[in-house]
């Protein structure tokens, strides 16, 4: 039962596959781009292309890069010492704004939830421990997310190094319980970073 | 103390659009049958805590053919004079939308732990299942206490259920040779870690508990002794051992076999268990007298007297109890009473009362009714 002309359906139903956009915001959004201008439209398209052949995981830390590592990666005055393990590559935003915060990251790709039937394989886990051991490096932050499944796999990480020479840090509490890194604001995000402790 | 002025609902139940006022102590609620006395009981507990007492499903609240809640109530707070403004708008499916004084609040365990400005403890005439019922009602009795006084109990509490649930799906996993073991360690951790705040939590209000019931089945009972006995599937002690013992076990069954999700109190009179034994009358006096030692270990806990909210607590007592419990809700800073017959209440204690009659979803106030402030 197609209410409207095909193309426009195929927009709402491939909009509506985005997170956090129910049919209504669908429709809207189609409309939107219906009424707009062609320009930006195509301009969209060009950008959604564009990021799709262009962007692939840093072959180091999987964060998000044009080139095989990622500008931060290849940053000399990072120190390469630490490395922030972090969920998604949104969650370096955040970091980064702080300030607080020198070293390389790692992105997990997720976390463990047997409820998602996400095990320790389907995350970069045995890349981060591989490149731990490669690069020498000295400290491990966690900063998954202050959630069930993310401190699980806090803690999951922190039990397979044992045994490297390599402290395992967590950001300090004072993060909103059941929360999401994502949308922790500077200053909380900055302290609990200050504050990290041993795990 | 602080109390509640006035209340007003729309679309709750067979309420369309109802202001209530309310007066400090003894409110009356007077109506026929199937009139909305539990509606307006359950309509001020909404209000309060962000949730309603009777049913786990809240859409169950929202007036037939509508598809909207919403509550507002005014509350006096302890230094005169000040006054807090809440509201709570609800559509099934949605976040529930809170404010207070107009600005929102984010977290509903905020709100709920006194968020409004007052706490409320309440009586149903089916909350006979926690005495009578499975553990789960009893663990949900003191979860929703604790809770009630500190959000972050509440977070815990919702945290460690979480947690159990990973853990049960891994166990199936593993079982059905999905997943492998080794990531079973560490959701015991958080098992462990967030199980033993809960127990730390249950532990230290049983004690109390217990104590003010014990003194509210002598007024309200007799000289028998009563007591609460928290009963763990675990010891505290060994907690961690008995979850690792039970790792074969559990994996068989897929489920988490010990923690505070299996836990149970009991409520014994004379030493004997009420939930097996006790009788029809012994269950309910028992149901009210743990309400009374809740009401008891809030103002221990906070300083603060809780409103009660009491439905249909008369009929099924005899008269020289009846007379007890108007001196009680007399006493209480605010108490709201419902009953089918006035006549319940003695004319002394009716003179000191706020009268609210209630027919098909109205609310008609007795114009001699004690005036309120
Ligand atoms: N969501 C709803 N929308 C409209 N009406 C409802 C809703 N839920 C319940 N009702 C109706 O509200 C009426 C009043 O219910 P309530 O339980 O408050 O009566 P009561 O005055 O406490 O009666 P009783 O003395 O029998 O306990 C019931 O007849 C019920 O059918
Ligand atoms: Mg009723
Ligand atoms: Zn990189």
């Amino acid at each position: 039962m197609a209410t409207y002309a095909r193309p426009v359906e195929r927009l709402i139903s491939e909009l509506s596959k985005l997170p956090s956009i129910g049919p209504r915001s669908a429709q809207r959004i189609a409309f939107h781009i219906v009424r707009g201008r062609k320009e930006d439209a195509l301009g969209l398209a060009e950008a959604l292309r564009e990021v799709k052949e262009r962007i692939k995981p840093c072959r180091r830390c999987f964060n998000l890069t044009e080139q095989e590592e990622c500008d931060i990666c290849r940053d000399p005055r990072r120190d390469a010492s630490v490395i922030c393990a972090v969920e998604d590559p949104y969650d370096i935003g955040p970091i980064e704004r702080t300030g607080e915060y020198r070293g390389l990251y790692h992105v997990l790709g997720g976390a463990l939830s047997p409820l998602d039937g996400i095990e320790p394989e389907d995350l970069h886990i045995a890349e981060l421990i591989e490149r731990v051991k490669r690069e020498g490096t000295k400290e491990i932050v966690i900063a998954t997310n202050p959630n069930t499944t993310g401190e699980a796999t806090a803690l999951y990480i922190a039990q397979e190094v044992e045994g490297l020479p390599v402290r395992v840090t967590a950001l300090a509490s004072g993060l909103p319980v059941g929360g999401d890194l994502e949308y922790a604001d500077e200053v909380t995000l900055g302290r609990a970073f200050a504050g990290r402790r041993e795990i | 103390m602080a109390y509640i002025r006035a209340l007003r609902l729309v679309n709750f139940r067979n309420y369309a659009d109802a202001t209530v006022v309310l007066a400090p102590g003894l409110n009356i609620v007077v109506g026929d049958n199937a009139q909305g006395k539990t509606n307006l009981l359950e309509g001020i507990s909404f209000a309060v805590t962000g949730s309603t007492p009777r049913t786990p499903n809240d859409s169950e609240t929202v007036r037939w053919g509508q598809d909207f809640t919403r509550a507002e109530m005014r509350v006096a707070l302890q230094d005169a004079g000040d006054e807090r403004r809440v509201a709570i708008g609800y559509a099934p499916g949605q976040k529930k939308r809170l404010t207070v004084d107009g600005a929102p609040v984010r977290s509903l365990a905020d709100y709920a732990a006194g968020g409004a400005g007052v706490r409320t403890v309440t009586f149903f005439p089916d909350d006979i299942r926690i005495v009578k019922g499975a553990p789960s009602e009893r663990r949900e009795f003191i979860d929703v206490l604790l809770s009630s006084l500190r959000p972050s109990y509440a977070r815990t509490v919702a945290e460690y259920a979480k947690v159990v649930q990973q853990r049960n799906q891994l166990l199936r996993r593993i079982r059905d040779g999905l997943s492998s073991p080794k990531t079973l360690s560490t959701w015991d951790r958080k098992v462990i870690e967030l199980g033993k705040t809960v127990l730390a939590g249950r532990a230290a209000a049983i004690e109390p508990l217990g104590a003010f019931l014990e003194s509210s089945v002598r007024a309200l009972y007799g000289p028998e002794k009563a007591a609460l006995r928290y009963s763990y599937s675990a010891p505290l002690e060994n907690y961690a051992e008995a979850l690792r013992e039970a790792h074969s076990a559990d994996i068989e069954r897929g489920t988490t076999s010990v923690g505070p999700h299996r836990d149970d109190f009991e409520v014994l009179l004379g030493g004997v268990n009420l939930t097996t034994y006790g009788s029809q009358g012994q269950q309910r006096l028992a149901t009210l007298a743990l309400k009374f030692a809740a009401r008891e270990y809030i103002r221990q806990q906070t300083g603060e007297d809780p409103i009660l909210l009491f439905d249909d607590v008369m009929s099924e007592l005899d008269e020289h109890r009846r007379g007890y419990l108007a001196g009680y809700f007399l006493e209480s800073t605010q108490s709201v009473i419902s009953t089918t017959n006035l006549e319940y209440f003695e004319d002394e204690v009716r003179r000191q009362a706020r009268i609210i009659r209630i027919a098909s979803g109205s609310v008609f106030e007795e114009a001699n009714s004690n005036a309120s402030q």
